[in-house]
C-alpha cells in the first residue's frame, strides 16, 4: 500500500492526500503528536488511540519503514499483545541461533535448534524486513483511529512560556502543530529530541555504526533453504564475533534468514570505526569473504545496501524519559540491548510504546501531561524486561571492552587451535592432544588462576 | 579471486552499485554540513567522519582541507554526526520524504 492509499483510507477519506502536502492545518485537533512510524510510535499510537486519543503521526519517509534499518529479527511478546500478528508480513521463524567466533580463518561455533521453537508462536521470534512490517503496524496504528501522514519532517518542538512542550513545528507549509502530548519516537538519529534539549548527544563509545546487504540468489532458488538446512517457514539467526567477524572492533556481524533473501551485516562502536578499522563497507567485505562465511553468501546479489547507528549505552546512558508535555521511546530512549549473546531491540521499543501510550492517555484524560503526571511511564518500563535486562548487563559492556583484545582476538584463535588440536588425528595418544589443547587455552587467559578471574568476571553472562 | 581452493569466491558489489539499490530522491540541497570550516582544517588530523562513513559522503582526496560532501550517497545512517570530535558536523532531515527510501530496511 502506498502512503497515499494509506492516507487516503484513513477515516473514509477524511484527509484527502491533497490537504495533507499543501496544507496540513491540524493545529490543535489531535491530543498527541507521535513524531516517527516505526515500531515504538506505531504501538504508541495503536495503544493511545484504542484508549480514546486523537492521535497523529508524523513520519518524514515516503511511507512506514521508508527510513527504518535493522539486523533483522522481530521479537513479538507485545506486538502480539497488541495486534493479530497473523496477518503480519513476517519472513520466517528463528528455528536455529548459532554463534560462531571467527579468527582469521577459523570458525568455532554453537547451535542451538530446539524443538519447542518450531511450534507456535515459534520463541516469538521472526525475521522481517522493516518496508514491509512497519508499514503494516502503522496501518494497524491508522485502524485504531490514528492518522497518518508521510513525507513531514518535524523541524521542532514548540513550547509554552514555562518550557513545556505544546507540539511540534515541521517543513510542510504553515507546519505548527499543537497538542497536548509529542511522543518522540525519531529514532537514534534524534535531531528533535537532541536540538529541543530533551537528551544530550550520545558519545561515540555508545553508539554503534551499523551495515547491511539484502542479498537475493537469482540461480539458485534453493540456496538459502539448502545452505542453512531449513524447511517450511524456519529461518536461522547467525551470530558472529572475532576478529573475522569485525576486525579490531567491538561489535559482531550477523546473517538472517528472510523468506527468499538474507541480510547479511555488522556493527560495531563508531570510538573503533574511526581507529585503524577499515572502512564499514570494507568490513563488510572481509566478512563476507571469510572462509566459513563465504560458502553461506557466494553467488548473492545485493538488492539493497543499508546503513544505521544503534545506541548501545545501555542504562547508564538513557536520557531522562518523560518531560512536560513529551515523552521518548524506542532508539530514541537508548532502549537496545546488546550483549553479545543477546540482540534486542525491537521488542523493547514497542514495549516503551505501549507503555508511554497508557501513561499519555491517562495524562491527557485527566488534563495534566506535565511530567510528573506521566512518571507512570518510566515507572512501568523500569519495572519491566526493557530497563531490568539494561541494567542487568551494563557492566558488561564495561568488562568486555576492557577485555577486548582477550576476548575477540586472542580467545577465538586458542579455542580453534585447542579444538583443532584436541581432535588431531596422528599416531600421538589422544591425552597428549588434550594436555596440549588444555595447554594452549590456559596460555591465552592466564592459566588456571587467569582462567578462574575470567570466569568469575563474566559469570553474569549466562547466570 | 580467493587464494584458498575451499574458499569460494565472493563478488561483493561494488559501492557504487550498492548505493545504486536504494532508491534517492534529491532535495535539491545539502542536508549535510560543516560548522566551523576552521576546526576541520586546523585542528582535525584524524577525518573522523570520513572513516566512519559507510556511503563515501565525507571524502578528503589530495589537499583538502575540509572534506567534500557527496550528499546524494547518505544512507541517513548520522554516523558522521556522532563521530566527529569537535562536534563540527550539521546534520538535517532531508525534508518532505526526501533523501534515501529503503525498500527492504
Amino acid at each position: 500500500m502506498t502512503a497515499e492509499t494509506a492516507q487516503d483510507d484513513m477515516d473514509g477519506g477524511r484527509l484527502s492526500h491533497d490537504r495533507t502536502v499543501s496544507d496540513p492545518n491540524y493545529d490543535g485537533e489531535f491530543d498527541a503528536v507521535v513524531v516517527g512510524a516505526g515500531l515504538a510510535g506505531s504501538a504508541a499510537a495503536i495503544t493511545m488511540a484504542r484508549d480514546g486519543l486523537d492521535v497523529i503521526v508524523l513520519e518524514r519517509g515516503v511511507s512506514p519503514g521508508a527510513k527504518n534499518v535493522f539486523g533483522g529479527v522481530l521479537y513479538t511478546p507485545t506486538i502480539r499483545e497488541l495486534v493479530d500478528i497473523d496477518d503480519a508480513p513476517l519472513e520466517r521463524y528463528v528455528g536455529e541461533k548459532r554463534f560462531g567466533m571467527l579468527s582469521d580463518d577459523d570458525e568455532t561455533a554453537v547451535a542451538l535448534r530446539p524443538g519447542e521453537w518450531h511450534e507456535e508462536p515459534h520463541n516469538d521470534s521472526y525475521t522481517v524486513l522493516r518496508g514491509d512490517f512497519d508499514e503494516w503496524f502503522a496501518e494497524q496504528a491508522v485502524e485504531a483511529g490514528a492518522t497518518l501522514v508521510t513525507e513531514t519532517t518535524v523541524t521542532d518542538l514548540l513550547r509554552a512560556d514555562d518550557g513545556t512542550v505544546v507540539g511540534v513545528d515541521t517543513d510542510r507549509p504553515d507546519g505548527e502543530l499543537r497538542a497536548s502530548m509529542v511522543v518522540l519516537a525519531e529514532g537514534g538519529n534524534s535531531l528533535v529530541s537532541e536540538g529541543a534539549d530533551l537528551k544530550e548527544t550520545p558519545d561515540r563509545r555508545d553508539v554503534a555504526v551499523a551495515v547491511k546487504e539484502v542479498l537475493e540468489f537469482p540461480d539458485n532458488d534453493d540456496a538459502i533453504q539448502d545452505r542453512f538446512r531449513l524447511s517450511g517457514d524456519a529461518g536461522a539467526s547467525y551470530h558472529y564475533f572475532g576478529d573475522g567477524a569485525v576486525g579490531d572492533a567491538f561489535g559482531g556481524a550477523f546473517i538472517y534468514t528472510n523468506d527468499d533473501t538474507l541480510s547479511v551485516g555488522l556493527a560495531y562502536r563508531i570510538e573503533d570505526a574511526v581507529s585503524s578499522q577499515p572502512k564499514p563497507e570494507r568490513t563488510l567485505n572481509r566478512f563476507k569473504s571469510h572462509p566459513a562465511v563465504a560458502p553461506l553468501v557466494r553467488g548473492g546479489r545485493t538488492v539493497e545496501y543499508t546503513a544505521k547507528t544503534i545506541p548501545e549505552g545501555g542504562a547508564d546512558a538513557m536520557p531522562d524519559l518523560v518531560h512536560d508535555g513529551a515523552v521518548l521511546v524506542g532508539d530514541t530512549a537508548g532502549l537496545v540491548l546488546n550483549n553479545g549473546v543477546h540482540l534486542e531491540g525491537t521488542n523493547m521499543a514497542v514495549e516503551s510504546g505501549y507503555y508511554a501510550g497508557q501513561a499519555v492517555a491517562s495524562a491527557v484524560e485527566n488534563g495534566r501531561t506535565d511530567a510528573d503526571a506521566l512518571r507512570s511511564y518510566s515507572r512501568s518500563l523500569n519495572d519491566s524486561f526493557v530497563v531490568q535486562n539494561l541494567e542487568r548487563y551494563e557492566w558488561l559492556m564495561e568488562t568486555a571492552t576492557e577485555d577486548r583484545d582477550l576476548m575477540f582476538r586472542e580467545l577465538p584463535r586458542a579455542i580453534a587451535d585447542a579444538g583443532g588440536e584436541y581432535f588431531r588425528i596422528d599416531r600421538e595418544p589422544k591425552a597428549t592432544h588434550a594436555e596440549n589443547a588444555k595447554a594452549r587455552l590456559l596460555r591465552t587467559v592466564g592459566g588456571w588462576r587467569g582462567a578462574a578471574k575470567l570466569a568469575w568476571r563474566y559469570r553474569k553472562v549466562i547466570s | 579471486m580467493s587464494t584458498q581452493p575451499h574458499v569460494p569466491d565472493v563478488d561483493n558489489a561494488t559501492l557504487e552499485d550498492r548505493l545504486y539499490t536504494v532508491k534517492y530522491e534529491d532535495p535539491g540541497d545539502s542536508h549535510l554540513d560543516v560548522r566551523i570550516p576552521g576546526f576541520c582544517e586546523e585542528r582535525c588530523t584524524t577525518d573522523d567522519c570520513v572513516e566512519v562513513c559507510p556511503a563515501d559522503v565525507w571524502r578528503k582526496e589530495d589537499g583538502d582541507e575540509v572534506p567534500t560532501i557527496a550528499y546524494e550517497n547518505c544512507l541517513e545512517c548520522g554516523s558522521c554526526r556522532f563521530a566527529c570530535p569537535y562536534d563540527n558536523v550539521v546534520w538535517e532531515y532531508p525534508e518532505n520524504g526526501a533523501g534515501v527510501t529503503y525498500r527492504f530496511g
